[in-house]
């Protein structure tokens, strides 16, 4: 398709329809990201339950218009009231919520605005650029290349979310992938841990499970929460571009770690915006004023995990793999409105890279006018109790789920992966590496069958393959560092170095 | 001396990690009764869905007994921790409003759902649940609960056109 076409096909998507509905994902999730308890993920979750009936497109605009405003959103509630709306937006807390208090509210939603723009407009450009060439590389994959980057990412998701030790990481990842092999097999038809249910034949649907494993956790805690929202006042001061353009530097760095870590299977947004926040302060001239209200703290954060969901979808349309638990989320949304991303989207739909850009260059233009908007209403919003709040959001999970399918098993699995949900987080098990494991357990499956079949099951096939190999290498070292191999090692050495001295 | 904190985590860890080996057997047995299945007989033993069945029972069901090994060696007495903490637990306000959460959501889901029309087991459970939970004056959670099942009513049923149980 000449590039005469793709801009035909983009114009047919920036109609008028079109930017409405991007406009209100932006808007709803800019609401969603900043109540504390709704996530960025459960919003597209519920919203793909809503929007099921709505064309393909159409549907996949106003989610990733969720995406951008949810990321996005987070840091209101985060500077107003220092609990971050979304994980993704934990570290903008440290810096943001100070100057709030310091009677800098606006300033400090002003810069993160600003911040949030710059990463969204970096991760995009990133997203134009590196699609094509990862869809190129991703085209030339064969069914072992494909099964070893399925279980690579969900062992680094893993250990870079596993938090407490990365062995809960891997061990959610994998769990997911049982779930995900849950139902027929693609190549035989053989029901597989379906308990004889014809429900389960079709698989383990992944919507109301997402619903319930990040909607009811939050509901039960937040009814069991009693604190009070404390909300910082709003000032009038003016930000000028100079008093972010001095902070370029930090922004480009902050811009490419966002997206770096977004191209990561399943790792996502909070790890982005953490590490760029840990980077920014270790070479910053003045480490000690971070997490005093730091200006530039706050960029290095805001502009990480908003580029960071470019950069996530990236992955997610060359190769079906998506780079963090929205864009997971997103997958499931794609496949329902019959979209397949991976490799073959550039054949089936060949424009429809150019149109997710330009759908999120038009979210980006409403959240810079919507989040400057909604600071005001928002410090009122944010003082709704939870006991209001949370039964409406369970109505919404439950309506959510029913309306994909209208059947009742969708309401159980709600209530199970909801009860689940909360055990993985008493546990501190990552969620990250469970909903990756779910969306790629297919994949995963498929693959390894095809190549064991396509070498007639010479398991050589893994090791011979240059990228194959570079994979495994990879998965192996991935687990011996985690497991602190190299560390007792590199101690074994010192301490023989040492005595020979 | 092991951080309170810590070793509960850890005695936690204990169970779940043997939660997840349980997983693990049951995953296993269902690959080993797809691999030895006289239906596949002639499927080809490499692309035999037993295969990565197994393949991920035997991942699952080694990390969950490092899980399992680390939580015994972390929190050195994992059952009298847990006997503890368990006591404690059933001791703290934040645990029954948990429980009574979970109640509320429970009889919403398998009580009212598709027993009693959907406006009127909606306005109970959201008016009920405010109640419990004293979000305000009777005729605010009345309202609130009003304008919510009007709204979610006609956006799902009316313009969405979602036969609502």
């Amino acid at each position: 398709m000449g590039f005469e076409q793709i801009m035909v096909e983009v114009l047919k998507t920036l109609n008028i329809e079109f930017i409405f509905l991007i406009a209100m994902g932006v808007f709803i999730g800019l609401v969603v990201g900043a109540l504390p308890g709704l996530t960025t993920t459960m919003g597209i979750a519920l919203l793909t339950g809503i929007t099921f009936k709505f064309s393909g497109h159409s549907a996949i605009a106003l989610l990733m218009g969720l995406y951008v405003g949810g990321v996005s959103g987070g840091s209101l509630s985060a500077i107003l009231v220092g609990i971050p709306g979304t994980p993704a937006n934990a570290s903008s807390t440290q810096d943001g919520f100070p100057l709030a208090m310091a009677g800098k509210g606006a300033q400090a939603i002003t810069i993160s605005r600003m911040a949030s723009i710059i990463g969204t407009l970096f991760g995009i450009g990133c997203l134009a650029f590196l699609t094509p060439l990862l869809t190129e590389l991703a085209l030339k994959f064969t069914s072992a290349e494909f099964f070893l980057v399925g279980l690579f990412g969900v062992l680094i998701s893993g250990a870079l979310t596993g938090g407490d030790i990365a062995l809960k990481g891997w061990v959610a990842g994998i769990f997911g992938l049982a779930i995900g092999m849950v139902g027929s097999d693609e190549l035989t038809a053989w029901q597989r841990m379906t308990f004889g249910s014809p429900e389960l034949f079709g698989g383990i649907p992944f919507i109301p499970i997402m619903i319930g494993f990040f909607g009811i956790p939050q509901v039960v805690e937040a009814l069991t929460d009693e604190h009070d929202v404390l909300v910082a006042v709003l000032d009038k001061t003016k930000v000028k571009l100079k008093d972010i353009t001095k902070y370029w530097w930090v922004a480009i760095r902050s811009g490419l770690i966002g997206v770096g870590v977004g191209i990561i299977p399943g790792v996502g947004e909070d790890v982005a915006s953490w590490t760029s926040y840990g980077v920014a302060k270790k070479s910053s001239k003045h480490p000690e004023e971070y997490g005093k209200g730091s200006i530039e703290g706050l960029v290095a954060a805001e502009t990480a995990d908003n580029s960071c969901v470019g950069g996530a979808i990236i992955p997610l349309l060359s190769m079906g793999i998506p780079g963090s638990p929205p864009a997971a989320v997103m997958l499931g949304a794609f496949l329902i409105h019959g979209v397949r991303p991976g490799p073959m989207l550039s054949f089936e739909f060949p424009a429809f890279t150019y149109q997710a850009v330009s759908w999120l260059l038009v979210a980006t233009i409403f959240m810079r006018f919507f989040a400057m908007w909604l600071a005001r209403p928002m410090q009122k919003i944010l003082q709704i109790k939870n006991a209001i709040l949370m039964p409406i959001v369970t109505v919404l999970c439950a309506i959510g789920a029913f309306s994909l399918d209208m059947r009742f098993i969708d309401i159980i699995l709600v209530f199970v992966s909801g009860l689940l949900g909360l055990l993985f987080k008493q546990g501190k098990y990552p969620a990250a590496p469970l909903v990756l494991g779910i969306v790629l357990g297919p994949l995963v499956d498929t693959n390894f069958r095809r190549a064991l079949k396509a070498s007639g099951g010479d398991f050589s096939i893994f090791f011979t393959r240059p990228v194959s190999l570079i994979l495994v290498i990879s998965i192996i070292l991935l687990i011996l560092g985690q497991l602190g191999v190299f560390t007792k090692i590199k101690a074994m050495f010192t301490k023989t170095r040492t005595a020979a001295s | 001396m092991i951080d309170e904190s810590k070793g509960r985590l850890r005695s936690l860890d204990v169970f779940m990690g043997l939660g997840f080996l349980a997983v693990a057997a049951f995953v296993a047995y269902d690959g080993f009764v797809a691999y030895y299945a006289p239906q596949l007989a002639t499927v080809e033993k490499s692309s035999n869905p037993g295969v990565t069945t197994l393949f991920i029972a035997g991942l699952m069901g080694v990390f969950g007994l490092a899980i399992a090994i680390i939580g015994m060696l972390g929190s050195g007495r994992p059952f009298r921790i847990a006997r503890q903490a368990v006591s404690e637990t059933l001791q703290s306000k934040a645990f029954y409003k948990g429980i009574i959460a979970l109640a509320c959501i429970a009889v919403y889901f398998f009580v009212f759902w598709g027993r009693i029309p959907y406006v009127i087991s909606t306005f109970l459970f959201l008016a009920g649940t405010m109640a419990i939970f004293k979000a305000g004056a009777w005729w605010k959670i009345v309202i609130i609960s009003g304008i919510t099942v009007t709204v979610v009513w006609y956006v799902f049923g009316v313009l969405a056109m979602i036969p609502l149980p």
